[in-house]
């Protein structure tokens, strides 16, 4: 089959994004760093993005960049929700870790996001038009992760320098170079 | 344009097919707890595109056939 007809048939498209946060909370200030999952597709003449790590998560947007932000913005506010409930950094950090790690209860979108990925290498496909701009990642190099640090005058060895920065930024999966 | 539910008709579909429910608001959304599983992020306006239900209802695993009899998936 032509490399470009199992481009145009794929349906699911597997992201991975990075994200950097700092947020009060009563009585401290956090850092969180993630790798996650994401999975896109078109739904009721939209793009949604899903989340698959974290899970508990969604938005829509007229085109993929759109969505993307918005569910930025929405990831962003969630931590602030869970700041504001949050007695203690300990607290903090828990409810943060348990909202990253926490699996839909069907685990489909997990399982669509595997299986897009496995399309992909198996055609050996371009990411379709709205994707082919996107920077492309192998998920094996970037393994999903939360990384929960305090930061404030209280924190323990923690690293306060500029290389500890990271964008915001969303990628295609893509198979690992051979 | 993406279809839309009265939030009215998700608290429906919550009382049908997830019963002991927990639902509330907090600043920015609405939080629902049902079978050990939290849901952090259904919006708060009074129209929600149905993406974010079908969502929720993944995540929370509720039956799908239940709530399709709501117009909620």
């Amino acid at each position: 089959m032509p490399t470009a007809e199992v481009a145009i048939d794929l349906k699911e498209h597997p992201i991975m994004l990075t994200l950097q946060d700092s947020i009060s909370g009563n009585g401290f200030h956090a850092r969180i760093t993630m790798s996650g999952r994401t999975l896109m597709r078109q739904e009721d003449g939209k793009w949604w993005m899903y989340g698959v790590r974290p899970a508990g998560i969604a938005a829509s947007g007229g085109n993929i960049e759109d969505a993307f932000l918005r569910f930025r913005s929405k990831y962003k506010e969630i931590l602030f929700d869970i700041a504001q409930e949050s007695r203690t950094f300990e607290d903090f950090a828990s409810q943060v870790d348990r909202f990253f790690n926490e699996s839909d209860a069907d685990n489909e979108d997990e399982r669509l996001w595997e299986s897009a990925l496995a399309s992909i290498r198996t055609g050996a496909c371009q990411p379709p038009t709205p994707f082919a701009n996107l920077p492309r990642r192998a998920p094996e190099a970037y393994p999903s992760f939360i990384k929960i640090e305090r930061v404030d005058a209280e924190a323990k060895d923690v690293r306060l320098m500029p290389s500890e920065n990271v964008s915001d930024s969303y990628a295609y999966s893509f198979p690992k170079a051979a | 344009m993406s279809a839309s539910v009265p939030y009215a008709d998700v608290l429906r579909m919550l009382e049908g097919c997830a019963k002991g429910h927990d639902i509330r608001r907090t600043t920015h959304g609405r939080r629902v707890e049902h079978g050990g599983k939290v849901y952090l992020d259904l919006p708060k306006y009074d129209d929600i595109e149905i993406g974010h239900i079908r969502k929720m209802i993944r995540h929370l695993g509720i039956e799908k056939d239940c709530a399709r009899r709501f117009n909620c998936y």
